[in-house]
């Protein structure tokens, strides 16, 4: 995409509104059709290519003159004007074309873009012959040379993201749609906040009932937890055994110079490992209260891109919130941070069932 | 009733909708809904034992369809799956990455003895796999960087600013974007679909109610529970076991560690009597644990922040960088992700020590073994 497009279709080439960049645009009120913009795609090829034979040649100053008069003749041959929105037929076409040259050449002073002076009549006589009247910004562009020649061939006039990105504009009917959309997004996650009354007593009420109604066991009625506050607690409790566990470490390894060293070591070890119980066992209760519960109705689909856990009940919004960074280095930091964090996570995993391994070996070769 | 079969089924279903879903046979299908409302916790036995050929029960499953609508909102849920998706989209959560771990396998008996060079084949090809994902990765941020500082100033939406990828090839490819448009109002007719729902639902539920009232009392049936299935993985579950079982061994560790270390304490302790100093030391030393273990439990019991936010987020590129209060900002998340491996890092490292200290152990207790560690690492 970041390459010369293929005009293969109708852009919406509005008037931008900034004065500056209408003198780029050379014709802001035209739409090239696709046709045109394919002829101009040949035709800046051609140019290209003339370009560079042109560079072996010095005399330059001849070969203006000639190929101008010739690209004059080929703009004023009454073709068809289908760039411009007011179609004018025949001679009206003819003097636009005319008229168009001398507009680009008030409008247009730094594009003066690779427009080389001469025109080889080795170009493919279809393109030019297509070209004719169809691609006026060529004509206008010719013009412009011959009034400042310029040398240095530029960048060809096709559509690259890089130069005309900023001036592309959404299609309506997609503008349209796409606000009519998350209007609606927005609208589905104000009523699910705001949840009327009625509705959840109503669900409650119903739930209760379906498991008393008879055709069912009866079953106890537990406080259901939301998934928001388990999760939270799983976070808690996997960030407590990480902690703990770096903290046992140290201590373990820790060589006590004397004897109050070592009854604090032991002292500490001791609340560790009372600590360690405790999170057992609110861990135990947590799944427990799952198991017996499960928060939400899980299998509601494991799509690519979201997993039923990421919709923790207290999740008010449906449609995307936004991730804003500020460069590209930020955003492959971000990129290579997270890829960081998945890579220590597999390679944790993987030591882990090595040192199991490796302690199940052990414990095998003691008596 | 064939049609609520198959809607419980497309609603339970883990898989996302397409035509492999179709072609599966009602009776599966129907199977497949009863196994998924049990594991659920579904408390009509009344649906367990309706016939799987779609001939009755059509009450039942309207029982079930509703029970699942009180319990969560499933249509919205249905609808985030398939939304159309506009932007450029990152996750921040790991949750896919925790999803795909599943829950741990049992222990598997190797057949025969592994070789380690196949092991380190592996490894290899893992962290080559990772380089390149790494390398792919920095390219594509890239290049979307450039599509989204080209493209900017054209969104008719200030406050996005540019162009996604999606939206820039649209106007490339016209018939891609019409396509693209087309789906972007059918899901707009759903969402104004499920509005009115949302709006009518009251009036459902006092249906339900007469519904329920209308259940003939039948005395509960031999409990005899369509086989389980293993068709519904347990979300989150397996996560937690892996927690628990860390800990179960820390715990195990600990315990040994404690006893050894108190037995050899109370030795020296009795060896050498000591008076009032030594209870009075005693004291401060239990008050010095006390206060930095305190400390250590602040560390996880008060909340780390608001959870990371879930699902995919929408890039958008700013100069400034600013960002308001319900969207995320790439800086604060580096911060955030930084910690977390600085973190992961010590993990890693500990248990590195642990393995080579074990290895080395193994080694010593083999006899004629000639140990060469690796230099560095």
């Amino acid at each position: 995409m970041l390459q010369a497009w293929e005009p293969t279709g109708t852009w919406a080439w509005e008037p931008p509104p900034e004065p500056e960049i209408n003198e780029e645009d050379p014709l802001p009120a035209c739409t090239p059709s696709p046709q045109d913009l394919k002829e101009l795609e040949f035709l800046t090829q051609a140019l290209e290519k003339a370009v560079r034979v042109r560079r072996g040649i010095t005399k330059a100053g001849e070969r203006n003159k000639a190929p101008s008069l010739k690209s004059r003749s080929v703009v004023t041959s009454p073709g068809t004007t289908a760039s411009t929105p007011p179609q004018s037929p025949g001679q009206a076409g003819g003097h636009a074309s005319d008229r168009r040259p001398t507009k680009g050449l008030r409008q247009t002073t730094v594009p003066a873009k690779g427009r080389p002076e001469r025109r080889l009549p080795s170009v493919p006589d279809r393109t030019r012959a297509g070209i004719g009247a169809r691609a006026p910004r060529p004509g206008a562009g010719l013009r412009n040379q011959h009034m400042a020649p310029s040398a240095a061939p530029q960048a060809p006039e096709a559509f690259t993201l890089k130069e005309k990105g900023h001036l592309l504009r959404l299609p309506a009917a997609f503008r349209k749609a796409a606000s009519q959309n998350s209007s609606l997004w927005v609208q589905l996650s104000s009523m699910q906040t705001s949840d009327s009354m009625d509705a959840a007593a109503a669900k409650t009420q119903f739930l209760q009932n379906i498991q008393t109604a008879p055709g069912g066991p009866l079953a106890l009625n537990l406080p259901r937890l939301s998934a928001a506050e388990v999760e939270a607690e799983a976070r808690r409790l996997r960030k407590a055994c990480s902690l703990l566990r770096l903290r046992v470490r140290e201590e373990l390894s820790a060589a006590p110079m004397d004897w109050m060293q070592e009854y604090r070591c032991l002292l500490t070890l001791e609340g560790l490992q009372a600590m360690v119980g405790q999170c057992l066992q609110r861990l135990q209760e947590l799944r427990a209260a799952v198991a017996e519960r499960p928060p939400l109705p899980c299998p509601v689909g494991r799509p690519p891109r979201a997993s039923p856990s990421c919709r923790g009940g207290a999740e008010p919004t449906w449609s995307p919130q936004l991730l804003v960074y500020s460069s590209t280095q930020e955003l492959q930091t971000l990129a290579a941070l997270k890829l960081r964090v998945a890579v220590l996570d597999q390679q944790i995993h993987l030591e882990k069932v090595l040192l199991e391994e490796e302690m199940g070996c052990n414990r095998g070769l003691q008596p | 009733t064939c049609a609520l079969w198959q809607l419980l089924f497309r609603v339970l279903s883990p898989l996302p909708a397409g035509n492999a879903l179709a072609s599966i046979a009602l009776e599966v299908q129907a199977r497949l809904v009863k196994s998924a409302l049990c594991s659920q916790g579904y408390p009509r036995l009344a649906l367990a034992q309706l016939p799987e050929d779609g001939s009755q029960g059509s009450r039942e499953l309207l029982l079930a369809l509703s029970w699942l609508l009180a319990r969560g909102p499933v249509p919205e849920q249905m609808l985030a799956q398939t939304r159309v998706p506009l932007g450029d989209e990152m996750t921040v959560c790991q949750c896919e990455a925790l999803a795909s771990l599943g829950p741990p396998a049992p222990h598997m008996e190797a057949e025969g003895p592994v070789d380690v060079r196949h092991v380190q084949w592996l490894m290899g090809k893992l962290r080559f796999r990772w380089r390149q994902l790494v390398s792919s990765q920095q390219e594509q941020c890239a290049l979307l960087s450039k599509i989204h500082l080209y493209t900017r100033g054209c969104h008719c939406d200030q406050n996005l600013g540019h162009l996604s990828v999606t939206e820039a090839e649209m106007l490339r490819d016209p018939e891609g974007g019409q396509k693209l448009l087309r789906t972007l109002e059918h899901e707009s007719r759903r969402l104004e679909a499920v509005l009115a729902w949302r709006r009518a639902e009251p009036v459902f539920w006092q249906w339900m109610d007469t519904v329920l009232g209308t259940c003939a009392p039948e005395a509960p049936a031999a409990a005899s529970q369509p086989t389980f299935l293993p068709w519904v993985p347990e979300c989150g579950d397996g996560e937690l076991e892996l927690v628990v079982r860390e800990l179960q061994t820390l715990e195990e560790e600990l315990r040994e560690a404690v006893e050894r270390r108190r037995v050899a304490w109370e030795a020296k302790a009795r060896g050498c009597g000591r008076g009032p100093e030594w209870s009075a030391a005693r004291r401060a030393f239990r008050e010095t644990v006390e206060k930095e273990l305190g400390a250590l439990q602040r560390c996880w019991e008060q909340d780390s922040g608001p959870a990371p936010a879930h699902g995919p987020h929408r890039l958008v590129r700013r100069e400034d960088g600013a960002a308001g209060d319900r969207d995320l900002q790439a800086a604060e998340l580096i911060r955030t992700l930084r910690s977390q491996e600085a973190c992961l890092e010590a993990v890693l490292r500990q248990l590195q020590g642990q393995c080579r200290q074990e290895l080395a152990r193994l080694a010593g207790a083999l006899p004629g073994l000639i140990w060469i560690p690796p230099p560095g690492r």
